[in-house]
C-alpha cells in the first residue's frame, strides 16, 4: 500500500482513534527522562526525544511483572487480558528489539517430548500490539544500528512505518493490521509524489550521517575463537559490573523470580536482571560459574554477537547506543567489537 | 496455551532422611487429581522446578522412574532458603511443581547396549531413575554396570536399594568411599580412579555420567581413554536456574541452555561449546 499523510494538526484526533479500541503509549517526560508512557491525546507526546532515555522494552516485558498471586487455597494467574497495546513513535532500533525478543519470549521452543514454552505474559502483550515507527532523520552520534543490520529509516517490528516530514507524518502501514487501521481512519489523507519522494531523501540523507559501519560478519566465530584469549580482563579492566548497560539495553531479556508476601499470601514476581551481577549465576553451594567479572563481561558480549546469533540468526543488538550514553566508565560498545575484531587478526 | 509459570500443587507423601547429619532428604510427591497424574509424562534425567510458596522455586532432578506411577521422587540437600523450607515439610502438606523440563538421558539409544552409569554423591537422583527404568525392561539392555562414589559411607543416598542391587546378579555395582573409615570392605578412592580400576569395555556400551563438577571433568577423560567415543558418554549438568523453560538466560553454557537444550548433553555436544563443565 502507497504512504498517506497526516497532517500534524491532526495527531490529536488519530491518538483518540487509536484510544477506542488501544491503550496508546507514546515518548513522554517522566522526571526530566524520556520513555513511553500511556497517552490519550497528543499533548502529552515528548517530540523532542530521540532515542528515548527508556526503551519501550518494559510496555512488553516489564520490569516487575506479576506471574501468580498465592494464598492458602493455592495458586491464581495473574490477570492476562489488557487492552491491545498501541506504540507511536517508536524508533527503529527498538521496534527491531522487539522481534528479537519475540524470538525468546514468544517463539515456541519445542521440547523433545512435544511441549512448547511460550511465555503467555509476553504474547499476550505482544502479539495483540500495533506499532508505529519514527525514522529517525537525525541519527545520533552514538547510534550504530547501519552496523547490524539496522537503519534510520528501518522498517521490521513496524506495523505503520511513519516519517516526520515537516508539517506531515507520511506513513506507510506494513502489516494487514497496520492497512486496517490506516483504511478505518479519517484523519488521513493520501500522499503525493512529492511525498514520497522527500520520504526517500530524507532517509539517505539520514542514512549518510550515520558513521562507516563495521563489518560485523563472522563476529560470532572471532568470539569464539577468542574465547580463552587475556583481551576480556583487558576489556572489562574498568568494568565496574555496575548493570546499567543491561538495564539500559532493549534487547536483554533475563530475569529474576522473585515471591513477594508475608506468609501465606502474596504473588510469584518476575524482575529484570542482569548478568553483570556475581550472584546472577551463584550457585546455593558457593560455587559461581561466573565469579570474574571479565567472565561475566564476555558472557554479555558472547551473548549478544555469538550465543543468540548462532539460536537465531541475527546479532542481540540493534545498535541503539544507549549503553554507550549511561556506561559511568565510557566502557563503548564500539570500542569493544572493533578490538575484537581486531585482536583476531592478531591471534589467528 | 498453558501457562509454563504456574506450578501444579502436589502434597507430600513420604519422607526419608538419607544421612546421620539430616542434610539429604528424599520426598515422594503425589499429584492432586488424576487428569494431572495421567497427562504427567517423562523420561530418566528430566527435572522439575520445586515451589515453595513465599520462598521460591528450586530445580531438582527427578529420582522416581517413569515406572513406578505412584509418586514422583525428588532427594534434596539442604543447602540453600529454599532447600532449607523444603526440608521443614512434614507428611500431607502441599508444594508446588513444574514440569517435567528439560531433555532425558538416551534410553530409546541404549537398547541392545551395554550401559556405564558413574555417580557421585546426592547427584545419583536421576541415576536410580534411570537404572530403575532400566531394570523394569531388563531384557532391552545388554550389562549394566554401576560406579558410584560418595566422600564417606554415611553420604550414600538410597543405601537399601543399593544393598539389594548389589546382590542382583544381572548388574555389576562397585561402590566406592574417598577416604578409608573403618569397617568399610568395599571399594575406596576418587571416582574417576575406581573407573579406571573397574575399567569396563567401551565395546556398545553407553556411558551416563552425572555428579559433582569436579567428579565429571576428571572422569570424562577417564572414559576417553577406555575408549569411548563422544558420542556414547553423556553427561548431566546443572547451573543456577530460574525459568526453567529457556526464557530467563540464565542457566547457558555458550549458546546452550541447560533448562531446554539439557540437562543431559554428550560429549560431542559439550566440545562445541567454548564454556564447558
Amino acid at each position: 500500500m502507497n504512504m498517506v499523510r497526516l497532517d500534524k494538526q491532526k495527531l490529536n484526533d488519530f491518538i483518540r482513534e487509536l484510544s477506542a479500541e488501544y491503550s496508546v503509549y507514546a515518548p513522554g517526560k517522566t522526571n526530566g527522562k524520556t520513555e513511553f508512557i500511556p497517552v490519550e491525546s497528543s499533548d502529552e507526546i515528548d517530540f523532542n526525544s530521540h532515542v528515548t532515555d527508556m526503551f519501550p522494552k518494559g510496555i512488553f516485558f516489564p520490569p516487575a511483572e506479576v506471574l501468580f498471586e498465592y494464598d492458602e487455597d493455592g495458586v491464581r494467574e495473574a490477570q492476562t487480558s489488557h487492552r491491545p497495546i498501541a506504540v507511536w513513535g517508536m524508533r527503529s532500533c527498538d521496534a527491531r528489539s522487539l522481534v528479537m525478543l519475540d524470538r525468546v519470549f514468544g517463539s515456541a521452543i519445542q521440547m523433545p517430548d512435544n511441549k512448547n514454552f511460550q511465555d503467555p505474559y509476553w504474547k499476550e502483550k505482544y502479539d495483540n500490539s500495533l506499532i508505529f515507527g519514527i525514522a529517525c532523520n537525525e541519527p545520533l552520534s552514538t547510534c550504530f544500528c547501519n552496523w547490524l543490520g539496522g537503519g534510520p529509516h528501518n522498517r521490521d517490528g513496524m506495523d505503520v512505518f511513519v516519517v516526520d516530514a515537516g508539517d506531515v507524518y507520511l506513513m506507510e502501514p506494513l502489516s494487514d493490521k497496520g492497512i486496517e487501521i490506516i483504511n478505518s481512519s479519517s484523519c488521513l489523507t493520501n500522499a503525493t509524489g512529492k511525498d514520497e519522494a522527500l520520504a526517500v531523501k530524507l532517509a539517505s540523507d539520514a542514512e549518510s550521517m550515520m558513521t562507516a559501519p563495521l563489518d560485523t560478519g563472522g563476529l560470532g566465530e572471532k568470539l569464539t575463537a577468542i574465547y580463552d584469549e587475556p583481551i576480556w580482563s583487558e576489556i572489562s579492566a574498568k568494568c565496574v559490573n555496575c548493570g546499567a548497560c543491561t538495564f539500559s539495553c532493549p534487547t536483554c531479556h533475563c530475569f529474576d523470580v522473585q515471591d513477594e508476601g508475608k506468609g501465606k499470601k502474596g504473588k510469584r514476581v518476575r524482575i529484570w536482571d542482569s548478568c553483570m551481577f556475581p550472584i546472577f549465576t551463584m550457585e546455593a553451594s558457593g560455587h559461581n560459574p561466573r565469579a570474574l567479572s571479565s567472565e561475566r563481561v564476555r558472557q554479555r558480549i558472547m551473548h549478544k554477537y555469538s550465543y543468540y546469533p548462532e539460536n537465531y540468526g541475527e546479532n542481540l543488538c540493534t545498535g541503539c547506543g544507549r549503553c554507550v550514553m549511561v556506561c559511568p566508565v565510557n566502557l563503548d560498545i564500539r570500542e569493544v567489537l572493533k578490538r575484537i575484531i581486531a585482536y583476531k587478526e592478531q591471534v589467528i | 496455551m498453558a501457562n509454563p509459570y504456574i506450578p501444579l500443587q502436589m502434597k507430600v507423601q513420604r519422607i526419608e532422611t538419607e544421612d546421620p547429619d539430616r542434610t539429604l532428604r528424599t520426598y515422594d510427591l503425589t499429584f492432586l487429581n488424576e487428569s494431572e497424574k495421567e497427562a504427567f509424562r517423562y523420561l530418566p534425567g528430566q527435572f522439575c522446578e520445586i515451589s515453595i510458596l513465599g520462598k521460591g522455586e528450586s530445580p531438582f532432578g527427578i529420582a522416581s522412574s517413569p515406572t513406578e506411577p505412584d509418586y514422583l521422587r525428588f532427594t534434596v540437600n539442604r543447602t540453600g532458603s529454599v532447600t532449607n523450607d523444603i526440608h521443614y515439610l512434614r507428611n500431607g502438606d502441599i508444594v508446588g511443581m513444574r514440569g517435567p523440563l528439560g531433555n532425558w538421558y538416551p534410553v530409546e539409544d541404549m537398547k541392545g547396549m551395554n550401559v556405564l552409569i558413574v555417580g557421585g554423591g546426592f547427584a545419583f537422583t536421576t541415576l536410580r531413575s534411570l537404572l530403575i527404568y532400566l531394570l523394569d525392561s531388563r531384557d532391552d539392555y545388554m550389562d549394566i554396570t554401576v560406579i558410584y562414589g560418595a566422600r564417606n559411607p554415611d553420604l550414600f543416598i538410597y543405601k537399601d536399594e543399593i544393598a539389594t542391587w548389589k546382590q542382583r546378579d544381572d548388574i555389576q555395582f562397585h561402590v566406592t568411599i574417598d577416604k578409608l573409615v573403618d569397617g568399610w570392605t568395599e571399594k575406596t578412592g576418587f571416582v574417576p580412579t575406581v573407573t579406571q580400576e573397574v575399567a569396563p569395555s567401551p565395546d556398545n556400551t553407553m556411558a551416563i555420567v552425572c555428579g559433582p563438577p569436579i567428579m565429571i571433568k576428571y572422569t570424562l577423560p577417564v572414559l576417553t581413554e577406555l575408549g569411548f567415543p563422544d558420542e556414547r558418554i553423556y553427561t548431566s549438568l546443572e547451573r543456577r536456574m530460574k525459568c526453567g523453560i529457556g526464557k530467563c538466560g540464565r542457566c547457558n553454557i555458550g549458546s546452550k541452555y541447560i533448562c531446554i537444550d539439557g540437562p543431559v548433553f554428550s560429549m560431542a555436544e559439550l566440545k562445541k561449546i567454548p564454556e564447558t563443565v
